[in-house]
């Protein structure tokens, strides 16, 4: 009986804790909502717009890992273009400075703004926020809640769509 | 005297307020790509200067004025500068994109049929001469043309960084130029203009010791462009009980055949969707 209560209570433990970890772990990734009610002159597909939330999602969240590592390794060829040599440039030279940046607690408003004629190139404009946290070495130096304007270009890849441009603006 | 000592107070309050609003550190307001700038640090310490494709650190001096080199300083975007003493402060300021030097012209398609409505598209976008994109409003005038003469010429103000066109292809085969300029910067494309569908098809044929020869004048499209070789014109030939097909490709912009029939026969051709006349051969 006092083996059977025991057991029952690990085990009731132990499922909490994978509940705390998974919740851990849904609110560490990016949250993005991304309108395309006003996109123009082309009308979004809902498949596209459906592409569109979950590459750009999935591109903040390898940005967030690259940069907090300070390697290339997870951008996962998401980033092409000047977005793709910005990237690189950055992250070379904070391995070379001691200095690693965290964006954490991501949430993305993005709008598409435009949609070319033929769908090769979208336009949107993300208002992001999050938390950032700039280390040298193991000493924090700034530690910031920034609202950050970006204007994003993506274009469509093999399998996903890659950002082209993504350029922050004090104002759109 | 009093009025002097009030004018002091002040001067001091201010510059105090100064100190307060932007900290020990004083950025660049307007600062533009490829352009070098300088930020000044009442304190000495470590700084850091974060951009969209920089990292900075050094050790400066109070009152030193920290040069920032228009290399540092090509990409346009957010700048982070922190500045660590004793502690650390921040302040940023934003890199705007020089003037637009290049322009991005996608065109579609590269091969469009003659006269066929809005079935080219083209979208511009400025970009400096550091990859910045420019979204500030700009016009663009874009222009068609063939053969020498301008087709089409039309302006269109950048929305959001981005100007677009649709237009119609013209009646005659042959490359379509397409430029988009904005200042004194032009972007150029070529469309290849082909000819549409087969149109009027006429046939003749005569009898030789194998059978029957037929030929097809020369193959146009309904605005009189031949039809490019290689397109599959189909020979059918009836006598009643049976019936014979050939296909053979236009070559010189004539498609001809033999058919291996005897006795009276009709021959008909076609291609695409079009249907040529029939003929008859006893």
């Amino acid at each position: 009986m006092n083996r059977w209560h025991f057991c029952r209570t690990v085990g009731l433990i132990a499922i909490a804790a994978c509940c705390c970890l998974s919740a851990l772990a849904a609110d560490s990734s990016p949250q993005a909502v991304l309108n395309t009610t006003k996109t123009g002159p082309r009308a979004m597909e809902e498949l596209t717009d459906k592409a569109l939330l979950r590459d750009y999602t999935f591109a903040w969240a390898s940005l967030e890992q690259a940069l907090e590592s300070n390697s290339t390794a997870p951008l996962n060829a998401l980033f092409t273009g000047t977005a793709s040599k910005w990237l690189n440039d950055a992250i070379t030279t904070q391995r070379q400075s001691g200095v690693t940046s965290r964006y954490l607690n991501q949430n993305h408003k993005v709008e598409a703004v435009f949609y070319s004629p033929e769908g090769d190139v979208v336009e949107m404009h993300d208002t992001a926020d999050y938390d950032l946290e700039i280390l040298d070495g193991s000493k924090t130096i700034h530690n910031q809640h920034a609202t950050v304007r970006y204007i994003v270009l993506m274009t469509p890849g093999a399998d996903r769509w890659v950002i082209r441009q993504l350029q922050s603006v004090p104002e759109f | 005297m009093s009025a002097r000592l009030v004018g002091l107070i002040g001067i001091v309050c201010l510059a105090g307020f100064a100190l307060a609003q932007g900290g020990d550190i004083r950025v660049p307001t307007s600062a533009v790509a490829g352009q070098a700038a300088t930020i000044s640090a009442a304190d000495s310490g470590t700084f850091y200067l974060l951009g969209p494709s920089v990292t900075l650190k050094k050790d400066v001096k109070s009152g030193e004025a920290i040069q920032l080199s228009a290399k540092e300083l090509q990409s346009a975007g957010r700048y982070l500068v922190i500045l660590c003493a004793d502690s650390c402060r921040s302040a940023e300021f934003f890199v705007a994109p020089a003037k637009p030097v290049n322009i991005t012209f996608l065109v579609h398609p590269s091969r469009a049929p003659v006269g066929l409505n809005n079935v080219i598209s083209g979208v511009a976008m400025p970009f400096d001469e550091f990859h910045n994109f420019v979204a500030t409003p700009e016009k663009v005038n874009f222009q068609l043309s063939a053969g020498g003469k301008t087709l089409m010429s039309h302006e269109s103000p950048t929305q959001f960084g981005a100007a677009w066109f649709r237009a119609s292809s013209g009646r005659t085969a042959g490359p379509l130029q397409i430029d988009a300029s904005m200042n004194d910067v032009t972007a150029r494309r070529i469309v290849q203009q082909v000819a549409s569908e087969p149109c009027n098809l006429r046939i003749k044929g005569q009898r030789d010791a194998k059978g029957i020869v037929v030929e097809t004048d020369p193959v146009r499209d309904c605005a009189g462009n031949p039809v490019p070789d290689g397109t599959i014109v189909t020979f059918t030939a009836k006598d009643g009980k049976d019936t014979d097909t050939v296909d053979a490709p236009v070559k010189k912009g004539i498609a001809r055949a033999q058919l291996t029939t005897a006795g009276p026969v009709v021959v008909s051709a076609a291609s695409g969707v079009v249907m040529g006349n029939e003929l008859r051969v006893q």
